[in-house]
């Protein structure tokens, strides 16, 4: 895929091959156009972009899917909840617009259980923290993933760009693991956005480490960030 | 009290908001969405009879709705009379005359909606449609309440339209400002003063019903997601 945004000229290639990915790589490096190019916020200058067997981006074809018919859910870097909707009412907004689901709400239900969301389902998004906010935000877009296709064949791919910056570590690593647990279940791949090291460890997935627009390197998060690793220990005085 | 002129003013302005809402909802969508010449060329339009006298787009309307154009023919035929001279004309003319009052808050109303709601919506699935009306409009809503109360209350004091397109027909098409003309030109003035004080009283209202309703903007797209 090629684009050009602002002083950024992206040139990336790369396929997903593991259930989870982290677009890894420092701000501004193009990350974030790269995810919104294939939830489809963003036409490309030129390129593929391919999901499953269902093409939703192809200069030369000329085809360009929008991005409500995609099969992709997203949460981005702000929360963007809904300000006239509660809690619950912004994490159902999600539900399956496909093909709902009859255990849609159960299905909502455990989500905020377990991630700790439920005592705040009644309260409006200006009432929240940050962190509760990017909680919600996280836990709308994977119910709209889980809840995607009743008949559990299809998964959409579900697209993260760096949801969980502005929590606390505690917090982070606890979602880290429900986030884990969640889309293992229900076999749902995760392409994430982060440039912190930390949550890419913890997270065990594949990397694609992109930088000024190219991808870098490609592989397990040890092979990909070894260097990252040791120059931070060095810093840590490790 | 011209009681008549009353209900027909009311029914009038009534009708005319509720189809101008009809219009002016997808139209200002569409306008705000995106930009270029036509959406520049059909702005200008729709701004149109806020800087062009009234007694133009009468006489235009006037001659558009008669027997000498096909337009004015066809309505004849579906109506069985001509348009001028009827409720149904002044409709139409209220239409045309309040369209800007109807568009052009709503137009900034959804262009203040932050696009990253309606991406949120998108990237969980939900169709154009949907996103508009499960999220555009709730967070434009004080914009429509703007555009609604406008409407209402300047086709309640349209003057050279009405009496172009109108004349001045009881129970027909004499609404209250026709009224107070008629009522200063037979010099009852305390007719007329009561008709004038209660055409101000309804455009008080009307705008008080805009700054007193605060509630409306505090979940307005444009103050949305910030982190307090």
């Amino acid at each position: 895929m090629q684009h050009r945004v602002g002083a950024v000229s992206l040139d990336v290639n790369f396929a997903l091959t593991q259930p989870w990915t982290v677009l890894f790589g420092p701000s501004g490096s193009g990350k974030t156009t790269v995810l919104r190019a294939i939830a489809g916020f963003v036409r490309p200058d030129a390129g593929r972009i391919e999901f499953a067997t269902e093409v939703f981006f192809d200069s030369s074809a000329r085809v360009f899917v929008p991005a409500h018919r995609r099969a992709v859910r997203t949460a981005g870097q702000m929360a963007r909840l809904f300000p006239h909707m509660n809690v619950m009412s912004n994490i159902i907004f999600g539900i399956g617009w496909n093909s709902k689901p009859h255990d849609a709400r159960d299905i909502a239900e455990q989500v905020m259980e377990s991630l700790h969301l439920n005592d705040l389902r009644n309260r409006m998004p200006r009432d929240l923290s940050g962190g509760e906010r990017q909680r919600t935000a996280v836990a709308r877009a994977l119910v709209s993933a889980i809840t995607f296709n009743f008949n559990r064949t299809e998964r959409p791919l579900l697209l993260l760009d760096e949801p969980l910056s502005g929590l606390d570590v505690g917090t982070r690593d606890e979602m880290v693991i429900e986030l884990k647990q969640w889309t293992a279940r229900w076999k749902i791949p995760v392409l994430s956005v982060t440039h912190d090291l930390g949550e890419a460890f913890q997270l065990e997935a594949e990397v694609v480490k992109i930088a000024d627009g190219r991808v870098v390197k490609q592989g397990p998060v040890d092979e990909v960030l070894t260097e990252e690793r040791s120059r931070l220990l060095k810093q840590l005085g490790g | 009290m011209d009681i008549q002129a009353l209900w027909l003013t009311l029914r009038l302005a009534a009708s005319t908001t509720a189809i101008l809402l009809v219009i002016a909802l997808p139209l200002a969508w569409w306008i705000a969405s995106g930009r270029g010449v036509a959406r520049a060329l059909v702005q200008a339009v729709v701004a149109l009879p806020l800087v062009l006298p009234p007694t133009v787009l009468g006489f235009y309307l006037l001659v558009a709705m008669g027997p000498l154009t096909a337009p004015g023919r066809l309505l004849m035929r579906v109506f069985g009379h001509p348009l001028a001279f009827s409720f149904e004309g002044l409709l139409v003319g209220s239409v045309l005359y309040s369209l800007p009052f109807a568009v052009q808050p709503l137009v900034a109303g959804f262009k203040a909606v932050d696009a990253g709601y309606v991406e949120a919506a998108e990237g969980l699935g939900v169709r154009p449609f949907a996103v508009f009306l499960s999220v555009v409009l709730p967070l434009a809503r004080a914009s429509l309440l703007t555009s609604a109360v406008l409407t209402f209350t300047h086709t309640v004091g349209e003057f050279g339209v009405v009496l172009m397109l109108g004349g001045n027909i009881p129970g027909a098409t004499r609404t209250l400002s026709i009224s107070l003309y008629d009522q200063v030109q037979d010099f009852n003035y305390a007719a007329a003063n009561r008709t004038a004080l209660l055409l101000l009283a309804i455009s008080l209202a009307a705008l008080l019903v805009i700054y007193l309703v605060p509630g409306l903007r505090r979940v307005d797209g444009r103050q949305a997601d910030i982190v307090q």
